[in-house]
């Protein structure tokens, strides 16, 4: 067997957890975490396809709403339980995934990020100028799902390490998924899918599979949204939000796993700095970005080989 | 049905491109265990019939079979997985991974877990047969090297490397010693040909190089204008009156 993790990503993951603990973790802080750990395993989940298997899907944004539509929906209707919520999202979220990714690797290159786009509108517009979902308010005030029938993720913390595990089991199954025979053909199809199918490799079916799982990752993160925020509004699924996760994933480090997830953590952060002292704050979040891909092309993940900790080696 | 030693068997094929005929009822038959080769000059439609045979193009009319089986209209993968591989004319490598895992991913195609669901978790065992191919082409000091890092002759070697590490039954050879110097082409010549019968291998291979095709070939045909002109062994296309007119020109002047 090879070793899926390493000592490193265990120590972090223990100083994650003991996070609420330190004294100036406010309420507010352990939410701006929520979303730091949220939007860092979202930025991981699509780092499978961007920097793994070379697919820029613009659309992940519908993956997410989707999951946070079908929890806050089953909450509005009285339905707490979390595992039903997000039973229910893999659901609508896998059997979307499936069609949209049967289109979209039906056709090479930039057909890819545009077919993904052109899904994730339609299902922007249905929500946001259909009423049927509360049109453009979205779904307002739901309450806090249940993780046992006595026991609701009502609080800050409670959230925190409801996100906080589901971050660590989707790092667990991407690690595993890359060092695999099917992430092996991944990156095969990443550096040349015309060879690959001339190694007997069927190139649309494993893109349509990491597609799904992608999804499915991303997805079960938007299930988790609404327990922090109360509520799912088609702005979750905006085209910028699907471009602010490929920004995370560039920040961080492509073909990384590690690197998307600091990048979605640092994204978050710096957004939440900036932006309470301006209002311009996405050109400050845009000129950070311009230096890294221009001066750490390897994202943030890469400032350890340039610092000399280690040299660094290539994703295969 | 599989006649005696049949591997491969191009039945009256033909492919047209628009109002172009690329190739015009070429029947070819390829025996177990020989080298056969084809040539023809540039244009003749060499590299279209390697597209047929692999999937690339459907032909326009005609039947290709393999082991008996009708093969043609498949997709490549398809045909990979019955056992034809194919070799590449411009090096067609994965550049930015290891010398080794370009040929790991080769060859755990073949792994039992291909395609299957187990194949999400679980990594094939493949390493001995990677390290007898790298072994075998002297690729072995390089098996941690990225493969863009190759010189041209080493590519040539890892892009053969790759269509056997699918363990194929029939190995198409799209000019493997393209590039190479006269010395290199030689001994690339003399491996490829004690690697395919160490295997047991049927080798069809196009050729610009006359002096590679003379040396390694068991048989011979050859196209002009997408037509066979000539099939035979390597003594009687040599003294061919039309082999010598279609490459040099009619003798008229």
């Amino acid at each position: 067997m090879n070793r899926v993790l390493s000592w490193r990503a265990v120590v972090v993951g223990l100083l994650v957890a003991l996070l609420p603990a330190l004294p100036f973790m406010s309420k507010f802080y352990l939410l701006l975490a929520f979303d730091a750990l949220l939007f860092g395993a979202i930025a991981m989940s699509l780092d499978l396809l961007i920097g793994y298997t070379g697919l820029v899907s613009f659309g992940h944004a519908a993956f997410f709403g989707l999951g946070a539509y079908s929890t806050a929906i089953l909450l509005e209707r009285g339905v707490l339980s979390l595992w039903a919520c997000l039973v229910a999202a893999v659901l609508v979220v896998g059997l979307y995934a499936l069609v949209v990714s049967y289109f979209a690797t039906a056709r090479r290159g930039i057909y890819f990020a545009l077919l993904t786009l052109i899904f994730a509108e339609v299902v922007y517009t249905f929500f946001r100028y259909t009423q049927t979902f509360g049109g453009s308010d979205g779904i307002q005030g739901v309450p806090a799902p249940r993780l046992m029938p006595a026991f609701a993720i009502d609080t800050p913390l409670r959230n925190y390490y409801v996100v906080l595990a589901y971050l660590a089991l989707a790092y667990l199954v991407c690690r595993v998924l890359v060092a695999s025979h099917f992430g092996k053909v991944l990156v095969a199809i990443r550096e040349n899918e015309d060879r690959a199918r001339f190694l007997g490799y069927n190139v649309q079916r494993y893109k349509m599979a990491v597609c799904l799982i992608s999804a499915l990752l991303t997805g079960i993160g938007g299930a988790l949204y609404p327990g922090r925020s109360a509520f799912a509004t088609p702005d979750l699924m905006l085209w910028t939000v699907s471009g602010e996760f490929i920004i995370m994933v560039m920040i961080g480090g492509l073909g990384t796993l590690a690197g998307p997830v600091i990048g979605g953590a640092f994204f978050v952060l710096l957004q939440e700095k900036v932006s309470s002292y301006v209002d311009w704050y996405f050109m400050v979040i845009g000129l950070v970005l311009i230096v890294i891909v221009l001066f750490m092309p390897r994202g943030l993940l890469g400032i350890r080989a340039m610092l000399g900790f280690k040299q660094w080696r290539a994703t295969a | 049905m599989a006649r005696d030693g049949v591997v491969l068997e191009v039945d009256a094929v033909s492919r047209s491109f628009g109002a172009l005929a690329a190739l015009t009822e070429v029947s070819l038959t390829v025996r177990e265990g020989e080298v056969f080769s084809v040539i023809g000059p540039n244009g003749a439609g060499k590299s279209t019939l390697f597209n047929v045979v692999t999937g690339i193009h459907a032909p326009t009319a005609g039947r290709v079979r393999f082991g008996g089986r009708e093969i043609s209209g498949l997709a490549p993968e398809a045909i990979n997985r019955l056992g034809i591989a194919k070799t590449f004319q411009i090096t067609n490598i994965f550049p930015e991974i290891s010398v080794f895992e370009n040929v790991r991913v080769a060859a755990q195609s073949r792994a039992r877990e291909s395609g299957r669901l187990p194949s999400l978790w679980r990594l094939p065992d493949v390493g001995d047969a990677v390290t007898d191919l790298l072994t075998a082409f002297g690729l072995t000091d390089k098996r941690d090297e990225l493969a863009e890092n190759l010189s041209h002759g080493e590519q040539r070697y890892l892009e053969i490397c790759l269509a056997l590490a699918t363990e194929p039954t029939l190995l198409l050879l799209d000019e493997p010693t393209a590039g190479m110097t006269p010395g290199e082409t030689k001994a690339a010549t003399a491996l490829i040909r004690q690697i395919a019968s160490a295997r047991g291998l049927t080798l069809l291979l196009i050729e610009h190089d006359m002096s590679v095709v003379m040396g390694i070939s068991d048989r011979i045909a050859v196209l002009h204008f997408g037509e066979k002109i000539a099939e035979g062994r390597p003594e009687e296309i040599r003294s061919d009156p039309r082999v010598i007119e279609a490459y040099l020109g009619p003798a008229e002047e």
